[in-house]
């Protein structure tokens, strides 16, 4: 039984190519034009290309890679936004289905209306926002700001504001996206400590990154993405040594050039 | 997969209020501009029509309650289309950074126009009231059934044209221009009895005509359209509302890879 609900994500053989226009077309005379002059041409940009992985429940994972390497493609297909091609994700439990911090945010609207907006775009309904509205901004440590428009805030407050929404949305599963760069040490210091807390309650996270210290931080296992494909998987140590292996031989020849 | 989002209820009504919140934000009038402004836009051809080109006297006694009421079921129309047309652009980051149902988003933009309606509605039965006109029960229900097909118009549109615009940005500035095309195609400030036999027919074919032209006469003389007119015009909605399913479905997926 146990072992029957140990992996939360499983993905086989996902592909996902883009098409990209060589002249874009983003107007009915575009189109039109396009019609009457044969066929468009296309370049093909392969972001995924037969990855594989598995993340089982309760683990801090880690996805690195440089720009380009696919990882937010990848993210946004386990986040539902994007379509595979191929492939397979299967997924146990509740996941987060954001990448970025304070989605619906708006400037004009309060600290408090902008909770509820955010909360409710992650999924809480308003009775539970009720609830957890307190602790929210205790985390935050916005207290005596709450009631002010978000357009006062500073960006630093806003992300604080922000990711006390994103912790609390009560998730089985988290995806984040390099948010971990953000608010002072102390605030990161917090952040630590509620990962601490998300991973002896079960949770699993899932970290993507180019920064190779932030992954040695927090993560037990790592995927090491390049061009699409899979480098390497296993423990976050090894593929960050792989990582940084490649970093180093792809800089050398630009040096001796 | 569970189920990311059970709370499609809360997340549209939230959306939607969130809008009609910051829409009339900032401005010394608030919320009071949902009601001035087909007030202000009767005002203006209720003196046009009336004192300038006399259509009034073609138009019968009723015509400033008729004028009134299509103004605002015309309103609703062009208010509704065009949020609806702008939903996924102004929200993409709904759409791009996080998975929620995108026809949640697209229902809380047309949803937005919908109480702005409502609270229209109070004009209306103000002005009427003011006027002492009391109109029939079949009238009322004839209000009701095409405020909800105007309704359902929006619906439609909103459907098949937002994942479209998307990829096609003319889209706007062509919905644009035609707006004003169907105002003028709609007996809104005339009454089509005006137009030769031939034209009204043929005008008949747009359905915010057919709205417009059967709630005006409804009012003011309780006359209706033939059953097989409003079997038609049913059926009509019934294949735009499929037609628009299906655009939305085919053209969804891909949204957030085009945005």
């Amino acid at each position: 039984m146990i072992m029957h609900n140990d992996t939360v994500i499983t993905v086989q053989h996902l592909s996902k190519t883009f098409k990209i226009p060589h002249e874009k077309i983003s107007s009915v005379r575009g189109a039109f034009v396009s019609m009457f002059h044969g066929k468009r041409t296309y370049e093909e940009f392969q972001a995924l290309d037969d990855v594989s992985f598995e993340v089982k429940r309760g683990e801090f994972f880690g996805i690195i890679g440089r720009n380009g390497s696919g990882k937010s493609t990848l993210l946004k297909i386990l986040a539902g936004i994007y379509q595979a091609d191929s492939g397979m994700v299967r997924i146990d439990g509740r996941i987060s289905p954001f990448l970025e911090l304070g989605i619906g945010f708006n400037p004009e609207l309060s600290g408090r209306d902008n909770v509820y907006l955010n909360a409710t775009v992650l999924g809480l309904a308003k009775r539970q926002i009720d609830g957890k509205f307190d602790d929210i901004v205790r985390f935050s440590g916005l207290e005596r700001f709450i009631d002010q428009k978000l357009n006062r805030y500073s960006s630093g407050m806003q992300v604080r504001l922000a990711f006390s929404v994103a912790i609390h949305a009560n998730r089985d599963i988290l995806l984040m996206d390099e948010v971990l760069a953000v608010g002072d040490a102390n605030f990161q210091k917090k952040c630590l400590e509620q990962f601490e807390r998300y991973k002896s309650a079960g949770k699993t996270i899932i970290l993507v990154s180019h920064d190779a210290d932030i992954v040695r931080k927090y993560c037990d296992r790592a995927l090491l993405l390049r061009n699409g494909r899979v480098m390497k998987l296993g423990a976050a140590e090894e593929t960050l040594r792989e990582y940084e292996r490649e970093n180093i031989s792809d800089h050398t020849p630009s040096i001796s050039a | 997969m569970e189920k990311a989002h059970e709370n499609y209820r809360e997340l549209i009504w939230v959306l939607a209020k969130t809008d009609f919140k910051l829409r009339y934000h900032g401005s010394v009038f608030g919320y009071l501009w949902a009601l001035l402004k087909p007030l202000l836009t009767f005002a203006i051809l209720n003196f046009v029509f009336s004192s300038l080109f006399e259509i009034r006297g073609i138009g019968g006694e009723h015509y400033a309650l008729q004028l009134l009421v299509a103004i605002i079921l015309f309103n609703f129309f062009s208010e509704g289309t065009s949020a609806g047309l702008n939903s996924l652009i102004a929200k993409s980051q709904l759409v791009t950074k996080i998975y929620v149902p995108r026809w949640t988003i697209i229902l809380s933009a047309t949803l937005n126009s919908a109480m702005i309606f409502c609270m229209n509605l109070l004009v209306i039965a103000l002005f009427f009231a003011w006027k002492g006109f009391l109109p029939s029960v079949g009238a009322i229900v004839s209000f009701v059934f095409f405020a909800l097909a105007t309704y359902l118009l929006v619906i439609m549109f909103s459907f098949f044209a937002a994942p479209l615009y998307v990829k096609f940005r003319d889209l706007a500035m062509i919905w644009e221009v035609l707006l004003p095309l169907l105002f003028y195609a709609t007996p809104v400030f005339y009454p089509l009895q005006l137009l030769p036999a031939a034209i009204q027919q043929t005008l008949l074919v747009n359905p915010m005509a057919f709205i417009v032209h059967f709630t005006k006469e409804a009012l003011a003389d309780n006359h209706y359209a033939e059953p097989w007119q409003y079997a038609l015009f049913g059926a009509a909605l019934v294949l735009g509302l499929l037609i628009s399913m299906l655009a939305y479905r085919k053209w969804i997926p891909k949204v957030a890879e085009n945005i």
